[in-house]
């Protein structure tokens, strides 16, 4: 942590010692408060987790006794009869969501790294207008173009094709911002100057020359484009009726639509623990990065 | 056309350079114009049709238009229904409400998660397991977290078997039946999934603030509260601004969480209704043209917001 | 650097992948339903497909397991597709118009072939060109002499033309609990039950006696129970011929009844299908849960709304006013290309003699077939849900009261539409806090329909 360095330095003044007897009395209780505070919401956070793992592991009719928050047996049962159950495709839709999620954040980050390249780099006509006008466009909601979107989908009869849940992320001004951002700050121009000079074409020039260094900021990105696509609802449940194209979300709202006597309630926790933990998974092992990017740039919020 | 740019190289740098600008952006225009523009102008157009699909039961179900009604639609929205309310200003009020409930308390416990682990003094220990902890909420979908409410709140959930085996309810509670309850957990489940979010955003912005600062008060003898109120609240105000705007602009689309806790019925009463809950159920009934005067309607109230709220906190700046 | 590329390279496969996956290449035939639920799918895939029958053979049912639905179902080699989609807001019949859209010019393997369809909205398909005359699937007629007489009605059209089957015959009753009527009444017999239930003032009356008797105990297990039994014996439609809605009178004495109930806490405010319903029917009840009398429901109320409650401990009758709820269409989708197989289908629903017997003493249902349901029943039929009760018998009598009247294509609409607004209202009466008046229910209601039928008039 960079701020404990300056600590030392702050705290390093002498003071005066009863002073600093009854200051360091108050600081002790002011950490306990502060702990005290930090758990509350630790506890806030990961109590729904508590009670969803619990349930995942009760069978249909120890849901409907008192609950007792101590784990049962039955995780096995509910993950096959999840995964089994001929209403939902649950291995079908984690794939569809993994790649709709997975190739939105490569095209993503990949086209927005080479606009904000664009933008950063050359002295073209223009230029400042494009820039504002990306900048502008980036505060219109998207739900504002949905209708249009559905019926262009449907001209196009590209319903219940998850490529048009794709491609749009070619377009995606807030990553865009943040790559063009993150160039200004990392990319001094005579790097490119030199790679010109050594022969390399300007395509060149971006795949092998400043994509490698803006490495950090597409995996931020690339990571943020993945959680927000594997998580987005509201497209995906216009879009998607087939019922090998639906992603986990667009399952996950049909569930909650399902008349409850004919759901098996153990099921419907373990399908809603299988929707996250992948997720988890992944945010857990790249956590640090992941922190780190938001701490360091915009992230839509 | 790699081969022709080499050649030309040795020659004339910058002027043959400047149309890469041009090649490098056709993509995200060419995305842009097909998947933005384009369906973004498709909808203001029909916000002044009558296009709906009509399910007559005895003609069969058709398309109706378009038809050119002018600003029909726009009346129709703005006018008062049976119970005497402007549905569309209902909605608006609470999608805000819902909002505040959620923003409030997450501005101030963020704020304060901010200053306690930026804090020189206090040298919080495991700061990367809390926020790891705070940030994990916000990778998990909102329909997930919906569903997991849902099923926890319900008359037979857990939360209630809980409450109830503990004595402090006498019978289960409809917590998805009251106003104040479901609105409650709607603020509350948005406060889970963005406050560790915030916290590490308004962390940033702590950071950058030239740590001379800082140490110029202590010497001065501020305390704690007065470093804070007078160097790092004003210091913040940018970061601020940006996180209260976007905040507020997520707050505008919310959809998910309320979609799912309520069934997408925002009960009781339309009270947890928001507004693209509406935009998603008439274009779920696909009638185009409300569909498309509530996307301008959702368009402008967002603008008018950030507009206000901007000017609201620069003017207050300068005073 | 090479990273990138195999990103690129990795992007381009999985693109390709999904192309591929778009379209699929062969054009095979596919027997297409679309349906809003699983239950006739269970019976399909255990009566219907060659590999549920090659099952029954060893004398086993077929048991929907992954491993199966993986592999897919066939019927006469012909695999089978059922696309389900839940009923809630009428996505079902969106989603159905959207499939039948321009349905004889698709591939044969999205052809629908056959869907279903519900007496609430079975009218608005009967009616239209995007079902087909069933006589006209193959060159054999469907014998359709031993159906009941409203089942044929419902899927005519203007014409007689029929364009379905149903598998179902769906007089409706009274399902009380053994347990609470001995406690009651000292017997749990059903003829004598019957007596203390048979007009609704009685019935009424039995709620403030239940309630006395033990402060567990409820009168019905939902808000909603009773409402069938008024919305189909309506005296008008809700919709008339001058595009007009308004709320049918049967209907108001019901929203009368639903408040009275939960005013005086006889019922919950759970809607039929939820959570808190299906915990007053539970199978184990402790002495200090609440626990429900009755429900009201044909045949398929069994499986579909009880599975969870114990079996043998209930009973059906007749009740305070004979009533009948739903059906399940079979209907044939204008051009499909497997004519053939959606008549022998549609025949084996009502006519084969096995699978009758096997829906009676398997699966609870009441046929469509008279003779058969009367073979049952004079065979003593014992179902083992209700304790033995030979409930066949009793449905016979009642089928021959149900008539199919006053059904307009809007009913799906507004019989939920209607219970999901007033169901607000009642909440709120419950804990007194007054938020939404009756009035506003009933206005959010008729707000909704107009928002969802433009053309239509709000009374």
């Amino acid at each position: 942590m960079e701020n404990t360095n300056n600590v030392a330095a702050v705290k390093s003044k002498p003071q005066g010692n009863s002073k600093n007897t009854a200051a360091h009395i108050r600081l002790i209780i002011e950490k306990i408060l502060v702990y005290v505070f930090l758990m509350l919401n630790v506890f806030i956070c990961l109590f729904f987790f508590y009670i969803l793992i619990v349930n995942s592991t009760m069978s249909k009719d120890e849901l409907q006794g008192v609950f007792t928050g101590i784990p049962s047996t039955h995780f096995f049962d509910n993950l096959k009869s999840a995964l089994n159950t001929a209403d939902v495709d649950l291995p079908q839709a984690t794939w569809n969501s993994f790649l709709v999620a997975a190739l939105s954040a490569i095209v993503t980050t990949y086209f927005s790294a080479l606009s904000a390249y664009a933008i950063h780099t050359y002295r073209f006509k223009g230029r400042k207008f494009i820039a504002g006008f990306i900048l502008a466009i980036m505060m219109i909601p998207s739900q504002v173009s949905s209708l249009g979107f559905l019926k262009l989908c449907n001209q196009m009869g590209a319903t219940n094709q998850l490529w048009v849940l794709i491609i749009p992320g070619v377009a995606a001004p807030a990553v865009y911002f943040y790559m063009l951002q993150y160039l200004q700050a990392t990319l001094p121009l005579d790097l490119v100057e030199a790679s010109r000079i050594d022969g390399s074409s300007e395509f060149r020039t971006f795949n092998r020359i400043v994509l490698p260094i803006m490495k950090p900021a597409l995996a931020v990105q690339g990571i943020f484009s993945f959680v927000g696509s594997w998580n987005n609802l509201y497209m995906p449940a216009l879009l998607l009726t087939d019922d090998d194209k639906k992603t986990l979300p667009v399952i996950l709202a049909n569930l909650s639509s399902k008349a409850h006597s004919q759901a098996d309630a153990g099921q419907v926790w373990m399908t809603i623990l299988i929707a996250i933990v992948p997720i988890v998974v992944v945010f857990l092992i790249l956590s640090k990065q992941i922190i780190k990017g938001v701490t360091s740039g915009s992230v839509k919020g | 056309m790699v081969h022709v740019a080499t050649a030309q190289q040795p020659k004339k740098k910058k002027i043959s350079y400047a149309k890469w600008g041009y090649i490098f952006l056709i993509p995200f225009f060419v995305v842009y114009l097909i998947f933005t523009l384009y369906p973004q102008l498709l909808t203001i157009g029909y916000s002044f049709t009558e296009t709906y699909y009509d399910l007559d039961p005895i003609a069969g179900s058709h398309w109706e238009g378009p038809r050119f009604i002018g600003i029909e639609n726009y009346i129709t929205l703005f006018t008062p229904d049976a119970n005497g309310e402007i549905r569309i200003l209902k909605y608006l009020g609470n999608t805000m409400i819902m909002w505040v409930i959620c923003a409030l308390p997450q501005f101030i416990v963020s704020l304060l998660l901010a200053v306690i682990f930026t804090s020189n003094r206090l040298k919080i220990k495991g700061q990367p397991f809390f926020k790891t902890v705070f940030y994990m909420p916000n990778v998990i979908m909102a329909s997930a977290f919906g569903l997991l409410f849902f099923e926890l709140f319900g008359s037979v959930g857990p939360i209630n078997k809980m409450l109830i085996s503990m004595g402090w309810l006498k019978e289960s509670y409809d917590f998805l039946g009251h106003e104040v309850s479901v609105r409650t957990l709607i603020g509350l489940l948005n406060y889970i999934m963005w406050f560790g979010n915030t916290t590490l955003v308004l962390m940033a912005g702590i950071q950058g603030i030239d740590d001379s600062v800082f140490e110029s008060a202590r010497i001065d003898g501020a305390g704690a509260f007065r470093t804070f109120f007078t160097i790092t609240m004003p210091l913040l105000k940018p970061i601020f601004l940006y996180v209260f705007i976007t905040s507020m602009i997520g707050g505008l689309q919310m959809f998910d969480v309320p979609q799912i806790l309520t069934n997408g019925q925002g009960t009781p009463n339309k009270t947890s209704f928001t507004l693209v809950m509406y935009l998603n159920q008439m274009l779920g009934v696909k009638n185009y043209g409300i569909s498309g005067a509530i996307s301008v309607t959702l368009f402008f109230f967002t603008a008018i917001l950030s507009i206000f709220v901007f000017k609201g906190i620069t003017k207050d700046n300068k005073n | 650097m090479k990273k990138s590329v195999l990103g690129l390279t990795l992007a381009t496969l999985a693109a390709g992948m999904l192309l591929g996956s778009c379209g699929k290449a062969a054009d095979a035939n596919v027997l297409n339903i679309q349906c809003w639920n699983e239950e006739f799918r269970g019976f399909f895939n255990r009566y219907s497909t060659d590999e549920g029958k090659a099952l029954l053979k060893e004398g086993k049912l077929m048991d929907d397991d992954a491993k199966k639905a993986k592999e897919g179902y066939h019927v006469d080699g012909v695999p089978v597709k059922f696309v389900e989609t839940p009923s809630t807001d009428g996505a079902y019949q969106k989603a159905l118009d959207n499939a039948l859209e321009g349905n004889a010019g698709k591939k044969a393997a999205d052809k629908v072939d056959m869907f279903l369809a519900e007496a609430d909205y079975i009218l608005k398909y009967a009616n239209s060109a995007v079902t087909q005359d069933i006589d006209t699937l193959t060159n054999t007629k469907i014998d359709q002499s031993h159906v009941y007489n409203y089942t044929k009605q419902a899927a005519s059209d203007a014409s007689g033309h029929v364009k379905g089957i149903s598998f179902q015959c769906c007089p409706s009753g009274l399902i009380y609990n053994r347990t609470i009527a001995k406690d009651m009444f000292g017997t749990d017999d059903p003829a004598v039950v019957q007596t203390k239930v048979d007009s609704w003032e009685k019935f009424e009356t039995l709620g403030d006696q239940l309630k006395a008797k033990n402060a567990h105990y409820k009168l019905t297990a939902s808000f909603a129970e009773t409402y069938r039994v008024f919305s189909n014996n309506v005296k008008a439609p809700w919709v008339n011929s001058a595009n007009e809605l308004s709320i049918p009178a049967e209907v108001v004495t019901w929203m009368d009844q639903a408040e009275d109930l939960v005013t005086k806490g006889e019922t919950v405010t759970d809607g039929i299908w939820d959570a808190g319903k299906t915990a007053l029917i539970k199978k184990d009840p402790k002495a200090e849960d609440d626990k429900a009398f009755c429900c009201f429901g044909p045949a398929w109320y069994y499986n579909f709304c009880m599975g969870d409650s114990k079996a043998g401990d209930w009973a059906v009758i007749k009740g305070p006013q004979s009533h009948f709820w739903g059906g399940t269409w079979l209907m044939a989708a204008s051009g499909t290309d497997n004519g053939d197989l959606v008549a022998k289908i549609m025949d084996q629903y009502i006519n084969d003699a096995g699978t009758m017997q096997a829906l009676i003493k398997n699966e609870n249902q009441f046929t469509n077939n008279q003779v058969e349901n009367q073979k049952a029943a004079d065979a003593g039929h014992a179902n083992a849900f209700l304790g033995g009760q030979n409930d066949t018998a009793l449905f016979c009598e009642a089928a021959k009261s149900i008539k199919f009247e006053n059904v307009t294509a809007y009913d799906q609409y507004c019989n939920e539409g209607l219970q999901n607004k007033y169901q607000e209202y009642l909440v709120s009466l419950k804990t007194g806090n007054g938020k939404v008046t009756r009035e506003q229910a009933i206005n959010n209601f008729k707000t909704s329909m107009k928002e969802q039928f433009p053309k239509l008039i709000i009374k």
